[in-house]
């Protein structure tokens, strides 16, 4: 599940901005963090987080179904080809650096993978849009923002439909990998000229109605903020530069 | 009475096309009147609905050549897909309907009211609190409508705008379309469907090859029609079928 997914949690609560600072500042804090625990640890406080917002099990299953093909590449390419020394598990021999090097590839991909995904299903795009709109973010700025949170689930619904569609007028999607390969020319096509069909209407219709204004838009329903979640923010920012200033203290020694 | 819009031996060539989508084409608007505009597909009636209210150039590109005036302040523009018109921004009707006033950055409460009284108009009040992706098809579009007029547009130009109506929605957005000219404003309305674009014309243009073939009284337009013709040869009484469809129900009773 790749989206927005309505709730009551804290998340869903929170001013967007907060939820998109702790996306942030998992993503910022994965590259700072070296070691495979502390990236672990990492993945750990992003499930924490998908917790808070009530879509762990989502977020988890589809961030495992994303990082399950990079974890496999990363286990050959580290693990088994990775320099010595080395171990024997079973029938297999791995490199000891390797498969840490792996361990903290691996664990990085899916920690900004969820903390993302957690953002995306608990950030509703209106109130995103609300919250830049009330700080002056120019709407440029924020269509791109928001439209970019909402294409994923757009681009499923449209899918679906043109599958159907296209099941009623005799296409079969079971059989061998070749026949589902054979498929998707029938599901590409039409989704992708379609939206770009699309595109100038959509084009014409915000101009029509000012999108294209230099006035400053007007916040109808801005979500609230409250020192606590700026608090927070500012928080989560020192945390991300203790982490680098960390990782380069560190590295100096 | 002054004209809102004035084309006087316009022509019109998309970007990269090598042929005109309009030539030769005089035009005036005014304010309180229906315009229905028809013509068979690629005959230019969607392109001089673009030209007429300014966004040809200016949005799609193209070429203009000859003299046009657009003495109205804001032109609002309606197309036959509601969906591609959404900002898919909004969580509510009522949202979507704000977003033209707010994007000029008037008062909170201008805004509030301004999306009142066009749902007022459009009779869509009571969908305020849905969420627009959940309206049917005849729904939307009316809500679309209501979007393009609460920026309180002089001119409204609709592209086919029932195409993808049932009959029941397509009768219930022609049947606003003379209250809203009768409120002030131009109303121009690109349609091949002759029948309803009947009912409610003031006056009517028939483009050929991007050229005005007739202009004048909705009867003397309209009624020129093939189907209308050959009812006419028939002996068929008035009034005279404008289209296919109601051609074959005629002769079929």
């Amino acid at each position: 599940m790749i989206g927005y997914v309505p709730g009551t949690s804290p998340l869903h609560r929170a001013h967007p901005y907060t939820t998109l600072a702790l996306a942030g500042a998992v993503l910022l804090g994965a590259f700072a963090l070296t070691r495979p625990l502390e990236v672990w640890l990492l993945v750990a406080a992003a499930a924490a987080f998908a917790a808070a917002g009530g879509v762990l099990r989502s977020s988890a299953r589809t961030a495992l179904l994303l990082s399950l093909p990079i974890w496999a590449l990363l286990f050959v390419l580290h693990g088994l080809l990775g320099a010595d020394p080395r171990t024997t598990v079973g029938p297999l021999s791995l490199s000891l650096p390797g498969m840490a090097r792996a361990l903290v590839l691996g664990g990085r991909i899916t920690a900004i993978v969820l903390g993302f995904l957690t953002a995306l299903a608990t950030t509703s795009p209106h109130r995103l849009v609300e919250a830049m709109t009330a700080r002056g973010v120019p709407f440029g700025r924020t269509f791109l923002l928001a439209s970019t949170l909402t294409v994923l689930p757009r681009m499923r619904e449209r899918a679906a439909q043109i599958l159907e569609a296209q099941q009623c007028r005799g296409l079969r999607l079971g059989g061998s990998v070749l026949a589902r390969l054979r498929a998707l020319g029938p599901l590409a096509l039409p989704l992708v000229l379609g939206a770009l069909a699309e595109v100038d209407e959509q084009v014409l219709a915000l101009d029509a109605r000012g999108a294209a204004s230099a006035a400053r838009r007007t916040a109808l329903d801005p979500p609230p903020d409250s020192r606590a979640q700026r608090l927070v923010r500012v928080a989560l920012l020192v945390l991300v530069v203790a982490a680098y200033g960390w990782k380069f203290w560190k590295m100096r020694g | 009475m002054t004209a809102l819009v004035a084309l006087e031996r316009v022509g019109f060539t998309y970007p990269g096309a090598a042929r005109a989508a309009l030539s030769d084409v005089s035009l005036e608007l005014a304010a309180g009147e229906v315009l229905v505009v028809t013509g068979e597909t690629g005959a230019g009636a969607s392109t001089l609905l673009l030209v007429a209210t300014g966004f040809a150039p200016r949005v799609v590109g193209g070429r203009l050549t000859g003299g046009r005036h657009i003495a109205a302040r804001r032109c609002g523009v309606v197309f036959a897909r509601p969906w591609t018109q959404l900002t898919g921004l909004c969580s509510t009707v009522q949202d979507e309907i704000a977003f033209g006033p707010a994007s000029y950055g008037l008062p909170r409460q201008a805004v509030l009211d301004a999306a009142a009284r066009a749902m007022r108009e459009l009779r869509v009040e009571h969908l305020a609190g849905r969420e627009p992706s959940q309206l049917s098809g005849g729904e939307l579009q009316r809500v679309v409508v209501a979007a393009a007029l609460a920026l309180d547009p002089e001119v409204l130009a609709l592209d086919d705008p029932a195409a993808e109506l049932d009959p029941e929605a397509a009768d219930a957005l022609y049947d606003v379309l003379p209250a809203i000219a009768a409120s002030g404003k131009a109303v121009v309305v690109a349609t091949p469907d002759l029948e309803r674009a009947a009912r409610v014309a003031t006056r009517a243009v028939k483009v050929e090859g991007g050229r005005i073939a007739t202009s004048g009284a909705p009867a003397a337009v309209l009624e020129g029609t093939e189907p209308s013709l050959l009812a006419r040869a028939a002996g068929c009484p008035p009034p005279w079928p404008l289209d296919v469809p109601a051609l074959v129900g005629r002769v079929r009773r």
